[in-house]
């Protein structure tokens, strides 16, 4: 206990860790002094643990109990109660700054909790910090408002109005304001408490972009897979990445700095980092290439395949949506029956094609680990009503007609089985999509109303027709009955077959 | 939906090309496009049902009938071309000759008439060989206008548009590639479908000759035909760039698989087991 702990408080938000996090600090150097201060996982706490002496620093006493029934250092309490004086090798803040003080004493912000830090690394040291960006992709779709938070820990819910660096220009400035050099830089996606990617902004710039922005926009689809969200979180990420804005709109920001002087051996750490078990690198090759290993392997599961060149190209998803939007036919088509013959189990989301030249388009997968999954035209007509995207045929507004139509367009037959409601492919829990789709819905109940009252008009406008023709093959039988049995009789029974045939003409229209 | 779907022949077309009888097309469940046009793609007066797609020809009619209002207006390609894929290479004759000349319809009376000798005798002084008039319907029936013509050629008519659905000429299509494709030009004194049919079937276009324009006709709108496809418009023109316009307003290049036309169509219920399976 060092002052200011917390004796009955448990955090409510999830602490930092992850297979991304437990491979960051095993690189860095073993055997010394290490204090993980602010809330990270029993796990990584043992991946430091079985390195180096680790103590943690924690404001929740219950927490503090529990790390020391299992036997790791702590010092309970507020950051501004540590009286350790550069006594640690590597400080390890992965769970950022915001969770370092109690509810007791001053309320550091972020300058002053790193100039805390940094007091207690010795010249020399390393800090492994993470800073959450509040202008991430994380926070542009969250429903909720970071400075509306209702958490028992939220007792100065600052959001965006805080005054840690807003981008990693500025993050590395305040660092070299403290004496700490930056070694290595990174963005994590899509959560910074467990990122399931790890990119340098270097690779971000220069590496393969668009494949880079498929796996962005493939990390960041998972993690919301099953959440509500103001807005598409793949759309933003992929396109932030391809724009080059990758770093701006990442959920945080990852640095490895060190006090003066330089320790003699640094921490080098890859380009990019992708695993939410098992841990993959993806790193320039010799030949410019960008290669995927598989550094780190998970129990269960055989990810052997995706060893090798990362396969280059766009995803296919956005290139049909690409194609949709600008109406492009012909590409859709070469795309569509492209596609399908190629691989006609993966959903776009997984696919990349590479366009070298105008006429052969090469179909990959992104990643060879995920299942089959069948019906993939229909959850791509699905992605297209639901996300409220232009394309060529917007008068098919139901899921069927449109499956029909990709499904012609790709070369198969177009008779595609119905499914039952409710079964269809699911949707993304977008507050930005269901907007689309309640216009959509208005569009069309307007148009089925004005159809309808053409049809009133059209049935009024018959009718009168039919009852005209009533009367003129009315007037046509007395005749025959007064000319019955002579030649006029003939000549009459004539003229009702004209009427008659008439009449079946306009009934033939109506039908 | 509308009777203008069959003007031409257009839906028994789309009908064979989709593997359905050719001799019942399928209600199309929309507006096809039954001629070129610089408006929505839909012919002027046509009462439009909100929510029903219109299948226009090309990309641009899209674009500007979505400018107009029309936000359903889905690109198929002109009906035209479709035939064309039906047609057996057999079909095209050995050689070809002459012009097809089709004088712009709707004119009447006596004093176009003195407009219109002049304008016969422009196409004989421009023309080589020998010219075939193709008269629309009415003035083909029109025994005085009919013979005006005979005077200066072979006069033909390609049959009837037809009208609420009935007395259509379901061959009229056919007829027009038939006689496209024995003539080496095709020619009009004003830019309309029968030129870009006429390319397609292989003719060197040409439009020139007093437009006659009609009593109230919107004359900016005609006089902006010819500032948009100068390329069109002459008595020899540059054949490839006129062969690149006259296609891509066909809408070439975006014709849809019978498959996605019969879904688009509504037609898919239509087809016969056999082609199902």
């Amino acid at each position: 206990m060092i002052g200011g702990e917390m004796p009955a408080f448990v955090e409510d938000d999830p602490a930092a860790g992850g297979a991304l996090f437990a491979y960051l600090v095993d690189q860095l150097p073993a055997g010394g002094q290490v204090l993980i201060a602010g809330p990270h996982d029993d796990a990584l706490v043992d991946a430091v643990a079985a390195r180096s002496s680790v103590t943690c620093l924690v404001r929740s006493q219950p927490k503090a109990n529990e790390l020391d029934a299992r036997g790791v250092e702590v010092l309970c309490g507020t950051l501004s109660k540590i009286t350790d004086v550069e006594r640690y090798d590597v400080v390890v803040a992965l769970d950022g700054l915001g969770r370092l003080c109690s509810a007791e004493g001053p309320q550091y912000d972020w300058a002053e909790s790193l100039q805390a830090l940094k007091k207690a690394l010795r010249p020399g040291g390393t800090l492994l910090l993470a800073v959450e960006n509040e202008l991430g992709v994380h926070r542009l779709v969250d429903l909720a408002s970071a400075t509306s938070a209702q958490g028992d820990g939220a007792w100065l819910p600052l959001g965006e109005f805080d005054t840690k660096p807003g981008n990693p220009t500025r993050l590395a400035g305040g660092l070299a304001a403290e004496g700490l050099a930056v070694d290595w830089l990174a963005t994590a996606w899509p959560s910074p408490a467990a990122p399931t990617l790890i990119a340098t902004p270097n690779a971000l710039q220069d590496g393969p972009v668009d494949a880079l922005a498929a796996v962005t926009a493939g990390a960041v689809g998972k993690a919301y897979a099953d959440r509500a969200v103001l807005s598409d979180p793949r759309r933003l990420a992929a396109a932030a990445v391809r724009g080059g804005l990758g770093s701006e709109f990442a959920a945080a920001w990852l640095v490895v700095a060190h006090r003066a002087p330089r320790p003699a051996s640094t921490v080098s750490l890859p380009s990019v980092l992708l695993g939410d078990g098992p841990v993959i690198e993806i790193a320039p090759g010799l030949d410019g290439d960008w290669q995927r290993r598989v550094i780190r392997q998970a129990p269960g599961r055989d990810l052997s395949t995706l060893n090798g060149p990362l396969p280059a190209g766009r995803l296919l998803e956005e290139l049909l949506l690409g194609a949709a939007l600008r109406h492009d036919l012909p590409m859709l088509r070469r795309l569509l029956s492209g596609w399908i013959a190629a691989l006609p189990e993966a959903t776009p989301d997984n696919v990349v094609v590479h366009q070298d030249s105008p006429s052969e388009d090469v179909y990959r997968l992104l990643d060879p680990t995920l299942p089959a999954q069948t019906d993939v035209l229909r959850r791509f007509a699905q992605t297209l009503l639901g996300g409220g995207y232009a394309h060529p045929w917007p008068a098919a507004t139901d899921l069927q007609t449109l499956t029909s139509i990709l499904h012609g367009a790709a070369g198969l037959p177009d008779t595609v089985p119905a499914v039952e409601p409710g079964d269809e492919p699911p949707l993304p829990d977008s507050r930005r999509e269901h907007e689309e789709q309640l216009r959509a819905l208005r569009r069309q109940l307007a148009d089925a109303a004005s159809r309808s009252e053409w049809y009133e008009r059209e049935l009024d406008r018959r009718e009168k027709q039919l009852r005209k023709r009533d009367k003129e093959l009315d007037r046509a039988r007395l005749q025959i009955s007064a000319f019955s049995g002579t030649v006029s009789y003939r000549v009459a029974k004539l003229g009702v077959s004209v009427a008659r045939k008439a009449r079946n003409q306009i009934r033939k229209g109506l039908s | 939906m509308h009777h203008a779907n069959h003007f031409y022949g257009h839906a028994h077309v789309m009908a064979e090309y989709c593997g359905l009888d050719p001799e019942h097309p399928p209600r199309i469940n929309g507006y096809l496009q039954h001629g070129w046009n610089v408006v929505d793609g839909l012919g002027a007066g046509t009462p439009y049902v909100p929510g029903r797609p219109i299948f226009v020809w090309s990309e641009q009619t899209r674009r500007r009938s979505w400018s107009m209002g029309r936000r359903q207006a889905t690109v198929v390609g002109a009906p035209f071309l479709y035939l064309l894929t039906l047609a057996t290479p057999s079909d095209e004759p050995v050689e070809r000759s002459g012009t097809i000349w089709y004088p712009f319809h709707g004119w009447e009376g006596q004093h176009i008439k003195g407009d219109h000798q002049r304008l016969v005798d422009e196409i004989l002084e421009t023309e080589d060989g020998p010219v075939t008039f193709c008269l629309y319907w009415h003035e083909y029936r029109n025994d005085r206008v009919r013979a005006e013509y005979e005077k200066a050629g072979r006069v033909i008519c390609h049959g009837y548009r037809g009208y609420m659905w009935r007395d259509t000429t379901r061959e009229f299509l056919h007829n027009q590639l038939a006689e496209l494709r024995k003539h080496k030009r095709v020619a009009s004194n004003r830019l309309s479908s029968a030129i870009f049919h006429g390319v397609a079937a292989g003719c060197e276009p040409a439009v020139y000759g007093d437009p006659m324009y009609l009593d109230k006709e919107d004359r900016p709108t005609a006089e902006r035909v010819r500032r948009d496809w100068p390329e069109l418009h002459g008595k020899h023109l540059d054949l490839a760039a006129a062969r690149a316009t006259a296609m891509a307003e066909l809408g070439e290049g975006y014709l849809a698989s019978p498959a996605e036309l019969r879904a688009m169509f509504g037609w898919t219920a239509y087809l016969p087991t056999a082609v199902a399976a």
